[in-house]
C-alpha cells in the first residue's frame, strides 16, 4: 500500500517516465532552464534525473505550456510535470502535488513550498517520488 | 458550571427538580462537556491528517456538526431555567425545542450538500490524490496516519452516547437522546472512513467516495430524523417517550388519576410536551349528584401535580360532558 489504479509506478520503473516540462527561471531559483538543443537544465530537471536513476527509468522530455501539460498529465499522457510550482497551485484539481521539497521567499517576503504535478490519484508513484525528494538534502 | 452542590435547588421554569432528575441533569451536563472536549480534539487530529480523501472531509464535518447537539443542550439548559414572565406566561421550556430544531436543519443540509458533493465525485471519477508525509524524519504513506486516526476515535463517542443515553430516558430530554443516539453511531463513521482510505490505499479509487457516500446519508439521516421529532414536538403533537417509540405513560396516568377521584365520573387530558416538563389540560366531568367545589378542584390539581415532576402546569376544566372539539378521538376511543 498504497497502489496505483493505474500503475504509474510499474510502468515507469525499468522503462521510460514521461515528463512535461515549462520554463521556470528567476531570481528565487533556476527551477527549470530550457534550451533548445540541450536537455532541460536546473534544481527540478536534475532531482527528476536522479529519480528516474533510482527507478532504472529513461526520461522523455515533453515541453509545453502549464495548461497543455496539466492537460495531458490529467489524461495519463504525462507521469510527471514541473516547472516551478509552489503548493498554493490552482492546479489542484486537475494534477496531484508531491511534499514540498524546499522552501524559498518571494521579492514580498511570503514563503514558498516547491512541488511537482503527479498524475491524481498515483499514490505509489507519488510516494515513491516524495521519499526520493524529501531525502535530498535542499538548501535554498 | 452552575450546576454544581447538592443542597442548591434546580429549577426548569416553576418546575423544582427532584433530586434524582437534578443529579442527572448535572451529570449530562459534565457528559456535554466531555463531548465538547473530545470533539475538538477529534477535529483538530483529523484536520492535521485530512489529505484529499472525501471521506475524511465528511467524517470532519460530521465532527464539526457534532457540536451542535451539546452546544444546544447546554444553552438551552440554561434558558430554560428562568421562571415563567409576563411576556413569556409558559415559561423558557421551548428554548429546547427550537435548539432540536436549529440542530436539525444544520445536520439535514449539510449531509445533502455532502450527499452531492461526493456523488458527484463517483460520476466524474475523481481519483483521490495521498502522498507522503514526514513523520520522525522517515516518510511514510499519509493514508496509515488517515486510517489510524479514525480507529484512534472510533470507539470512544460509543461510550459517551451509551452513557447520555441513559440520562436522557431521565430526563426526558430528546435533544440529548438525538446527540446520545448520534454518538452511539459515530463509530460507523470513523470505520467508514478508515475503509475508504484503505481502499485507495489498494488502488480502489471509487471507494473514497463510496464510504464518503455512506457517510453524508448517515448525516442526512440524522437530520431526517431530528426533523421529524423536533418539529413534531413543536407543533404540540401528543406527548411520546424520549425515544418516540411511542405515546408516553403519564398521558394514561394522568387520566386514571383523575377518573379514580372520588367526585370525577370522566376524565380526560390533552399534554403539549415543552421539551422535559408537559402542559396540561384536563376536561373533567363530574359524577351524577356531586358538586365538586373550587378547593375540591384545587385539591386535585396538587394531587395529580404530584404524579410526576414532568407534570407542573396543569388545569382543569369542569365540563359536562368531554368536548369532542378539544379531545379529538374521545368517541372513538381516543386512538387514532
Amino acid at each position: 500500500m498504497p497502489a496505483d489504479p493505474d500503475g504509474t509506478l510499474q510502468e515507469i520503473t525499468g522503462g521510460t517516465i514521461q515528463v512535461g516540462v515549462t520554463a521556470a527561471a528567476g531570481e528565487e531559483g533556476n527551477w527549470v532552464q530550457l534550451q533548445p538543443g540541450t536537455e532541460p537544465a536546473g534544481i527540478e530537471p536534475d532531482l527528476v534525473r536522479g529519480f528516474a536513476a533510482t527507478r532504472e527509468a529513461t526520461v522523455e522530455w515533453i515541453g509545453g505550456t502549464e495548461h497543455e501539460l496539466v492537460d495531458d498529465l490529467e489524461h495519463g499522457e504525462l507521469d510527471l510535470v514541473i516547472g516551478g510550482f509552489a503548493d498554493d497551485t490552482p492546479w489542484t484539481k486537475h494534477a496531484g502535488m508531491t511534499r514540498p521539497y524546499m522552501e524559498t521567499k518571494d521579492e514580498r517576503g511570503k514563503t514558498v513550498k516547491h512541488v511537482m504535478l503527479t498524475p491524481l490519484g498515483e499514490n505509489a508513484f507519488l510516494l515513491a517520488l516524495d521519499k526520493y525528494l524529501l531525502a535530498q538534502e535542499l538548501q535554498s | 458550571m452552575s450546576a454544581g452542590h447538592n443542597v442548591q435547588a434546580v429549577h426548569f421554569g416553576n418546575t423544582r427538580l427532584p433530586e434524582e432528575q437534578r443529579e442527572t441533569l448535572r451529570k449530562a451536563k459534565k457528559l456535554e462537556w466531555i463531548t465538547i472536549a473530545f470533539l475538538a480534539f477529534t477535529v483538530a487530529l483529523v484536520y492535521l491528517v485530512l489529505g484529499n480523501s472525501q471521506a475524511m472531509k465528511a467524517a470532519w464535518i460530521e465532527d464539526m456538526l457534532s457540536f451542535l447537539p451539546p452546544i444546544a443542550f447546554l444553552v438551552a439548559a440554561r434558558v430554560i431555567r428562568k421562571p415563567p414572565t409576563v411576556q413569556h406566561p409558559y415559561g423558557y421550556h421551548r428554548a429546547i425545542g427550537i435548539a432540536h430544531l436549529v440542530a436539525a436543519v444544520a445536520l439535514l443540509v449539510m449531509g445533502t450538500y455532502l450527499l452531492v458533493d461526493s456523488a458527484l465525485g463517483l460520476v466524474t471519477a475523481e481519483h483521490p490524490t495521498i502522498g507522503g508525509v514526514e513523520l520522525f524524519g522517515r516518510t511514510i504513506w499519509l493514508g496509515w496516519l488517515m486510517i489510524g486516526v479514525m480507529l484512534l476515535i472510533a470507539a470512544p463517542p460509543v461510550f459517551i452516547g451509551h452513557a447520555k443515553m441513559k440520562l436522557a430516558e431521565k430526563l426526558h430530554d430528546k435533544v440529548l437522546y438525538a446527540d446520545a443516539d448520534m454518538n452511539k453511531a459515530d463509530w460507523m463513521t470513523a470505520v467508514a472512513a478508515a475503509v475508504g482510505v484503505a481502499g485507495i490505499g489498494i488502488g480502489w479509487w471509487w471507494a473514497d467516495s463510496v464510504a464518503a457516500l455512506v457517510i453524508s446519508a448517515s448525516i442526512a439521516n440524522d437530520g431526517v430524523k431530528n426533523l421529524r421529532g423536533a418539529v413534531s414536538d413543536l407543533m404540540d403533537a401528543r406527548a411520546r417517550t424520549y425515544d418516540n417509540a411511542g405515546p408516553h405513560p403519564l398521558l394514561g396516568r394522568i387520566d386514571d388519576f383523575l377518573g379514580n377521584t372520588g367526585w370525577v365520573g370522566e376524565a380526560k387530558s390533552r399534554i403539549r410536551d415543552e421539551g422535559h416538563v408537559f402542559h396540561v389540560e384536563s376536561f373533567v366531568v363530574p359524577r351524577e349528584g356531586s358538586t365538586p367545589t373550587a378547593e375540591d378542584l384545587e385539591q386535585l390539581r396538587e394531587d395529580c401535580v404530584d404524579l410526576d415532576w414532568k407534570i407542573q402546569d396543569l388545569v382543569i376544566v369542569l365540563v359536562p360532558e368531554l368536548p369532542e372539539e378539544f379531545l379529538p378521538g374521545v368517541e372513538t376511543g381516543g386512538e387514532d
